[in-house]
């Protein structure tokens, strides 16, 4: 029997190489391209998926490793695009060229499931993998105290 | 028939219409605009394009290319205004590589600059038609009508038209032979804070760029390049490559005899990225590596400054500037560095290209589609307007994807192979086979009278070109590349500009804010010095040069110059920087690029020679804005880019090939390191300019000056703290 992850909710048969990155299999194999590629060696946050919740570098993980995990990406983050922190992302007008954003928001969004009041420090701690070249750290940063303002007012 | 008598009919000209709905194109012949001195070359010609369905949907094509400085957000909405379109009914679409869009190639933050008046008159042309519809309609003078959010309005008895139901009628109208333009009061969109159009597709991951193109058939492809500009290959062992499952081709790549054209290499063909990046790390090629393996950066820069601080060639002169230094008892000297500076978008290189038998269609993110349409006619001889270039949003692109090398080798790869392929360079390829930011010395020298009044400037600058690209036999810059000394806005008595010798060992490409960056250091960096030297307060100090500069046609701009610097100043409270907690300094610097004006004033903790970046305030002067949100989120970028440049990053060279390699030994800047920015923008009338590039001279300068004013030390090297690597 064919090994297979679940990617957004959704079974898929593991039918590449075992040591292909999540990465490429998400883009080139389902064509999930909200996932970005930028560094391909973990230094920049732009792949960034949950596994189980947790945020990892999906270009430095095998699919091998990942079988039966519960993957989400940018695609599954939300059902209508209405996660605390896709709104305040909008709210803050946080994108230039967009390119890192997918990673930077799950990157956020893995933070705040495990520390749902962070302090400046912290966001700026756990955000710090996640690269962008045209310099919207001050507008993300805002955008996560904001996520994590609204999500305490929601709960 | 001269300019002036050209019929309105002619430049003005309904260009298609289709499913029933209103298509416009406003064709301006160059000359006409540059008549009006809305644009400076006279060959050039401009277009808008508006569509407008049956059922009110608008879609307004941006033109120029989009790379996140936002100008397919800033342009469409001044179409939109002036159409009194509902920017909600409105989706922006990029327009493929095509001449009825007018100069597409992006760059020199000249969009707004050449196109926010062609645009505003396309919106305002297509109001009209669809008021002198209603009027049709209502047997009614156009008079009595007006256009608001996305209806026709009949004034004698409030009767509305929807845009959608007006279009089929609107397309039969003549077409108005002028257009009054909104005032600044009435603008809807222009100057207000508008999100960028495609926000909510990026923040679900549904935003497209260049390397997300997919289409059935598609093979994927990776490439090395020759590590030292100018090698070739000697011999390539593919077998390991061909041997890997899922590996169908290995290609070689020809050099490009052409501007901007791929310098050559090995591609593997595969049935995904992740095995063609594979298969190239098998790929056995032996180069024949060629002349340029003797560069070595640290030496070479060495070598700048020693070419620098000697006589160098002339390239202006004004007055007598050895007579001033010889006579003056108050001079001050210093040499100024840079290093060579990557780009690094974080999408990096790629394209899709299928050529097929009668056809070749390109996928790319691009700053200059003509350009591919050129190259690749001319390779696959054919027609460049038979090669169809799909403009994609770009992840970024500071300027290397004005330079398509990596769609020439897709080309190729799918006309050997006849099917599509996605070529995505890795990041090192991208870091690797660059086009850098010049490596660069400056040394000015210069004396002053009793009041600190400048008598003499002697300025020499050695970097390689941009023209050795087109020109390698070029041993120094030419003079044209160092006007921008000589038409500095600081008044000096005297001045002498020469460029050092400094031949080119690499590509030399445009860089965000180019030469700016290291003019900008230098000036700003220069006057603090002398400042401190002249024991003036270098606020007070700057404005006096400034106000020492007579020509009168820069008294404007010395105005402009000096208002901005005035409000950092303000902003910063500059004025009271004594009350600053010990290690703390506030620095000041201003530059003029672009035709825009930016001031910024940086404030900054020193501990133990660690820097740490406490605010930032900028001021800019750009002209009427567009958006104001666009022109803060530019400004924002331009601090992390300037303190990216001016504190750590530094492309290396070794035996003719760049050293670096991925983001580990190229640290850029990261979220950790943030200031708080604050953008302070004047309120102008005047016409609007650029912002893409101005905000990054400014920074390191004024970093340089806050560090001097915090610590006493003073740097004068970019980057400050370089990596060892
Ligand atoms: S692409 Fe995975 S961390 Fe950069
Ligand atoms: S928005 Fe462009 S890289 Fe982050």
């Amino acid at each position: 029997m064919k090994q297979s992850i679940i990617i957004n909710g959704t079974k898929h048969e593991i039918n590449v190489d075992s040591d292909m990155p999540l990465l490429w299999f998400l883009r080139d194999e389902l064509e999930f391209t909200g996932t970005k590629f930028g560094c391909g060696k973990g230094l920049c946050g732009a792949c960034t998926v949950h596994v189980n919740g947790q945020a990892i570098r999906s270009c430095i993980t095998p699919v091998s490793t990942l079988v039966d995990k519960q993957i989400t990406t940018i695609e599954g983050l939300s059902e209508n695009g209405d996660h605390a922190l896709q709104r305040a992302w909008l709210n803050n007008k946080v994108p230039q060229c967009g390119y890192c954003q997918a990673g930077q928001i799950m990157n956020a969004a893995s933070l705040l499931a495990v520390n749902p009041a962070p302090t400046i420090e912290e966001i700026e701690a756990s955000m710090q993998g996640n690269i962008c070249r045209c310099g919207t750290y001050q507008r993300i940063t805002k955008a996560i105290s904001e996520a994590a303002d609204t999500l305490s007012k929601e709960a | 028939m001269s300019n002036s008598t050209v019929s309105r009919r002619h430049f003005l000209k309904i260009v298609g219409v289709a499913t029933g709905g209103l298509c416009i194109s406003i064709a301006l012949p160059g000359n006409v605009l540059a008549e009006k001195g809305i644009i400076e070359d006279s060959s050039t010609e401009l277009n808008a394009f508006i569509h407008l369905d049956e059922n009110g949907d608008t879609t307004i094509y941006c033109g120029r290319c989009e790379m996140g400085q936002g100008i397919s957000t800033a342009l469409p909405s001044a179409v939109a205004d002036e159409m009194e379109a509902d920017w909600q009914r409105v989706t922006v679409k990029q327009g493929d590589a095509d001449e009825k869009f007018g100069p597409q190639a992006t760059g020199g933050s000249a969009s707004i600059r050449k196109m926010y008046l062609p645009m505003r008159k396309a919106g305002a042309t297509a109001k009209l038609m669809l008021i002198a519809a209603a009027a049709k309609v209502w047997k009614t003078s156009p008079d009595n009508c007006y256009a608001q959010s996305h209806f026709v309005i009949n004034k004698l008895n409030q009767q509305k038209l929807g845009f959608g139901e007006l279009a089929s009628i609107a397309k039969n109208m003549p077409i108005p032979d002028t257009v009054t333009l909104k005032k600044k009061s009435e603008f809807n969109y222009i100057g207000k804070e508008l999100a960028r159009h495609d926000q909510n597709e990026v923040v679900v991951g549904k935003r497209t760029y260049g390397v997300d193109t997919k289409m059935p058939g598609l093979k994927y492809a990776a490439m090395i390049h020759c590590p030292v500009l100018g090698g070739s290959i000697k011999s390539v062992d593919k077998t390991l490559a061909l041997k890997m499952k899922g590996v169908t081709d290995v290609i070689e790549i020809p050099r490009f005899d052409v501007p901007f054209g791929s310098i050559g290499g090995v591609a593997v063909v595969a049935d995904n990225t992740w095995t063609a990046q594979q298969a190239v790390e098998k790929l056995k090629v032996e180069w024949d590596l060629g002349e340029n393996v003797v560069y070595n950066t640290k030496e070479y820069k060495q070598q700048l400054v020693a070419n620098v601080e000697k006589p160098a060639t002339l390239a202006k002169e004004r007055g007598n500037v050895h007579r001033a230094l010889k006579k003056s008892k108050h001079k001050h000297k210093a040499t100024y560095t840079g290093g060579h500076l990557s780009h690094s978008p974080m999408e990096p290189n790629a394209s899709v290209v299928w050529v097929q038998k009668d056809s070749c269609e390109v996928w790319a993110s691009t700053q200059s589609p003509v350009d591919i349409q050129k190259v690749l006619g001319q390779y696959l001889k054919r027609e460049p307007t038979d090669i169809v270039v799909h403009v994609a949003m770009a992840g970024g692109a500071f300027g290397r994807k004005f330079k398509c090398d990596y769609v020439h080798e897709a080309a190729v790869i799918s006309e050997k192979t006849g099917v599509p392929i996605q070529l995505i360079w890795s990041r090192e390829e991208d870091m690797r086979t660059g086009y850098y930011h010049s490596i660069n010395a400056q040394h000015i020298e210069a004396s002053m009278d009793e009041q600190g009044n400048v008598t003499g400037w002697l300025h020499r600058a050695a970097f390689p070109s941009i023209p050795s690209l087109f020109d390698p036999s070029l041993v120094r810059a030419p003079k044209g590349a160092l006007s921008a000394i000589s038409n500095h806005l600081f008044g000096v008595q005297s001045i002498r500009v020469e460029s050092g010798d400094a031949k080119a060992h690499t590509r030399i490409g445009w860089y965000r804010a180019v030469n700016a960056i290291f003019y900008g250091f230098a000036f700003s960096t220069f006057a603090d010095e002398l400042a401190y030297k002249a024991g003036k307060d270098p606020l007070t100090f700057v404005n006096q040069l400034f106000d020492n500069n007579n020509k009168k046609k820069q008294k404007k701009d010395i105005k402009r110059i000096k208002a901005v610097l005035a409000l950092v100043a303000e902003k910063s409270n500059w004025h009271n920087r004594e009350n600053l907690p010990e290690g703390q300094g506030i620095g000041l610097a201003v530059h003029y690029s672009f035709k825009s004006f930016v001031a910024m004033a940086v404030h900054v903790e020193v501990k133990n020679d660690d820097i740490k970046v406490l605010n930032v305030d900028c001021a800019i002067d750009c002209g009427q804005i567009l958006n104001i949100d666009g022109a803060t989120a530019q400004m924002e970028g331009a601090v992390v880019m300037g303190m990216s440049l001016a504190l750590t990053t530094e492309i290396t060279f070794r035996d003719g090939a760049v050293v670096n390699s991925n983001f580990h030994d190229y640290p850029v800047m990261r979220i950790a390191d943030m200031p708080n920015v604050r953008v302070h923008i004047t309120d102008s009338d005047k016409s609007p300019t650029g912002l893409g590039e101005p905000g990054v001279a400014p920074f390191a300068p004024a970093l340089s000056n806050a560090v001097f004013a915090a610590s006493g030390k003073r740097y004068r090297d970019l980057p400050f703290k370089p990596m060892a690597v």
